[in-house]
C-alpha cells in the first residue's frame, strides 16, 4: 500500500488582501488537513497543502491553478473565493479534468461537473433574510452593494422578494468600488438617512464592509429602527470593525461561531489551540473546513484523488459538520445546508434568532424566490 | 471601466426567466454523455423535460422548446411539425458544423445553436435568447399578417371608389360617404362593402 503524500492544491489570498472571510478560507482548510494528518493521514497517507497566493487577482489565480495542476501534479484545489476568481479557474480545471472545492456563498446560476460547491446559493441565504428582515422591519429596502456580479444577482433577488410584499419598495440602490474607503460612504449613507428606508441591504463584501457600518454609526442611525442586513458581513468582518459598530445588525449565513453544539465547540477550540486567536471562525471558515473533510472521506472510500474515481463518491456524501450533517446534492454539486439568521452583538459575535431546523436543498438556478416557502421561513 | 455607482439598478426579472419552470422541453437526442448532460442541465434549470431518441414523429402536445441532435444520421430526416404555424422553438445540437449541417440548421429553422460536448454552461443564456428570438419573430408575423390585411382592404376601398365615381358621376370625397354609410347600416366593414361593389360591377359591366 502506498504511503507517498497526497498533495493537493490551495488557492486562496491571504493577509486579508482583499477580505478577511478569504484568509478564513485559508485556514478552515489548512485546519483540517492538520487535524486529518494528526488523525493519521488518509490511510497513513499525508496529505501535503501545496499552496500559493493569488493576491485576489483573477489572472493570477488561473496562471497558478495551472502551475498546480502541471507542475505540481495536482489533482484537486481548494480555492476560490470571488465569483471572478472561480470563472478563471473553472476553465483551467476541466481542460485538464481536475477537481474544485469552492467554499463560498455566490449568486448562483452555475454548474460545473469538475467542482463541489459548499458554501450557500441564493435560496440558502438570501430569501431567508428577505423573508426576516421584510417581516419585522418592513419592505422599503435601500440597497448598497460592491460593483461586481454577486451583489447585481443578489440585488435582483432581493428586488424581486420585496416586491412580493404589499408595502415592498426599493428607496435607492447604490454601488461602491471593491477597494472603495470611508469617503464613498459619506455620499450613501446621507441618501439613506433622507430616504429612511425599514432596512439596508449590504451586499457590499471584503474590507470595505468596515466602513459602511463605521459611517453608519457615525450618522447617528439606529440598528433598532433602520439595520443593515448582510449575506456576507461575519465574524471576520466584524472583527475588523469592531464590534460595536457591527451590534444590532443582522446576517443570514448557514454557519455562526455562536452554534452551541458539542460538536461546533469541540471544533472550535481545535482550532483555536492550532492557530490562536487571531483568527475568526466564520462561514466561509466552516466552508472550507467541512469541504476538505468531505474531500477526504471520498479519498478514504475510493483510494484515490482521480475526480473521475472521486466524483461518484463525494455525489450525495454527509458529513457532520460544525453547521449540521451537511450533504452534496448529487444532481447540481452544490450543499444542503442550515440556513440562519444571526444579530451581531457587542462582543463581535451573533445571536442566533433563526434557524432551519432541517437542512435546505441548493437550487442554483432558482430565478424567482418566493417569501412563505417553508425554507425562508426559518424557527425561532 | 469605472462605475459611478448609480447604474446597473436590478430591474424587474425579465418574464421569460421568470417562467423557466414552467417551461415543457422536449429532448430528441441520443442517451449518451452529451444527451445526458444536456436532460441534467435542463433539469437544475428547473424545465419539464422529456427525452426521446430517435426522434418521435412530433413532440408531444404543448411543448416549448425542442432540443434536436442535428447529426450527419438525420439531416435526411423531414420535420413537418417545425414548419407549423405555433411550432415550438427549436434548438439543435450540433457535432459537425461543416455546410451540410448548417444547411440543416436553417431548413429547420433553428433559433440558436448548442456545440457538443455538451457542457452545463452557456444553455441557460441559449434557451432564453432562442425563446426571444422565437417570440419576437411570432410577435412580428402577426403585426405583418394584419398589416396586409389593412393594405389590402385599403386597395379594395380605392378600387371600389373609382367604380362608384365613374358609373355615378361623384367625387373621391362622396364615394367614400356612400360606402361608409353603406357600411355602417349594414353593420359591416367598409372592406366587404367595398368587395361587394367590385364585384357587381364585373357583373354588370359583363352585360354591357
Amino acid at each position: 500500500m502506498s504511503t507517498e503524500p497526497i498533495r493537493v492544491g490551495v488557492l486562496f489570498s491571504d493577509n486579508d488582501a482583499v477580505s478577511p472571510s478569504e484568509t478564513a478560507h485559508l485556514k478552515g482548510t489548512l485546519f483540517a488537513i492538520q487535524e486529518i494528518n494528526e488523525a493519521g493521514g488518509l490511510d497513513g497517507r499525508e496529505i501535503v497543502p501545496i499552496q500559493y497566493d493569488p493576491h485576489a487577482s483573477a489572472g493570477h489565480y488561473r496562471v497558478l491553478a495551472e502551475r498546480l495542476i502541471i507542475r505540481d501534479n495536482v489533482n484537486v484545489i481548494f480555492g476560490c473565493f470571488m465569483s471572478h476568481t472561480r470563472k478563471a479557474v473553472i476553465p483551467v480545471i476541466e481542460k485538464w479534468n481536475r477537481l474544485l472545492f469552492y467554499p463560498t456563498l455566490y449568486e448562483g446560476f452555475e454548474h460545473s461537473n469538475n467542482v463541489i460547491y459548499t458554501g450557500p446559493a441564493p435560496n440558502q441565504n438570501s430569501v431567508q433574510l428577505a423573508e426576516f428582515m421584510t417581516s419585522n422591519f418592513g419592505a422599503r429596502v435601500y440597497i448598497v452593494g460592491s460593483d461586481y456580479i454577486f451583489p447585481y444577482e443578489s440585488n435582483r433577488i432581493m428586488t424581486d422578494l420585496i416586491q412580493q410584499r404589499t408595502d415592498g419598495a426599493k428607496v435607492g440602490e447604490r454601488y461602491v468600488p471593491l477597494d472603495a474607503t470611508e469617503k464613498d460612504f459619506v455620499d450613501i449613507i446621507a441618501d439613506i438617512k433622507a430616504e429612511r428606508p425599514d432596512f439596508i441591504f449590504s451586499t457590499v463584501v471584503g474590507n470595505p464592509t468596515q466602513y459602511l457600518y463605521h459611517a453608519y454609526a457615525q450618522a447617528g442611525l439606529n440598528p433598532k429602527e433602520m439595520p443593515i442586513g448582510s449575506l456576507s458581513t461575519s465574524e471576520a468582518e466584524i472583527a475588523q470593525m469592531g464590534g460595536e459598530a457591527a451590534a444590532g445588525h443582522f446576517t443570514s449565513a448557514p454557519y455562526f461561531q455562536s452554534i452551541g453544539t458539542q460538536n461546533n465547540r469541540r471544533c472550535l477550540e481545535s482550532f483555536r489551540s492550532r492557530f490562536g486567536g487571531g483568527i475568526q471562525p466564520n462561514q466561509t471558515w466552516e466552508a472550507a473546513y467541512v469541504q476538505v473533510h468531505l474531500f477526504a472521506n471520498a479519498f478514504r472510500q475510493t483510494g484515490t484523488d482521480v475526480i473521475d474515481a472521486l466524483m461518484p463518491a463525494l455525489l450525495g456524501s454527509e458529513f457532520e459538520a460544525p453547521q449540521g450533517r451537511v450533504r452534496i446534492d448529487p444532481s447540481n454539486h452544490h450543499t444542503c445546508l442550515y440556513p440562519r439568521i444571526g444579530q451581531a452583538n457587542a462582543n463581535g459575535q451573533f445571536t442566533i434568532v433563526r434557524e432551519a431546523r432541517r437542512p435546505v436543498s441548493p437550487d442554483p438556478y432558482l430565478v424567482t424566490h418566493s417569501l412563505g416557502d417553508w425554507t425562508a421561513k426559518l424557527d425561532k | 471601466m469605472k462605475s459611478d455607482g448609480r447604474d446597473k439598478r436590478a430591474l424587474e426579472t425579465p418574464k421569460l426567466l421568470r417562467e423557466l419552470r414552467a417551461l415543457r422541453v422536449a429532448v430528441f437526442h441520443p442517451q449518451d454523455s452529451d444527451g445526458e448532460q444536456l436532460t441534467q442541465q435542463l433539469q437544475r434549470i428547473g424545465c419539464q423535460v422529456q427525452a426521446f431518441w430517435p426522434p418521435l414523429p412530433e413532440p408531444p402536445a404543448d411543448t416549448n422548446v425542442v432540443f434536436l441532435a442535428v447529426r450527419p444520421d438525420v439531416i435526411k430526416l423531414e420535420f413537418p411539425w417545425s414548419k407549423a404555424e405555433n411550432a415550438p422553438t427549436i434548438i439543435a445540437v450540433v457535432n459537425y458544423e461543416n455546410p451540410v449541417i448548417v444547411d440543416a440548421l436553417l431548413r429547420l429553422g433553428a433559433k440558436s445553436v448548442i456545440a457538443s460536448p455538451v457542457r452545463s454552461f452557456g444553455l441557460l443564456s441559449a434557451l432564453v435568447v432562442a425563446r426571444h428570438v422565437s417570440e419576437q419573430a411570432r410577435t412580428k408575423d402577426r403585426q405583418i399578417a394584419r398589416l396586409e390585411g389593412k393594405l389590402f382592404g385599403i386597395r379594395k376601398v380605392s378600387e371600389a371608389k373609382s367604380i362608384l365615381m365613374e358609373t355615378r358621376g361623384i367625387s373621391d370625397k362622396e364615394a367614400y360617404q356612400v360606402i361608409r354609410e353603406q357600411a355602417m347600416s349594414k353593420r359591416v366593414s367598409t372592406e366587404e362593402i367595398a368587395n361587394a361593389i367590385i364585384n357587381a360591377n364585373s357583373i354588370l359591366s359583363f352585360k354591357r
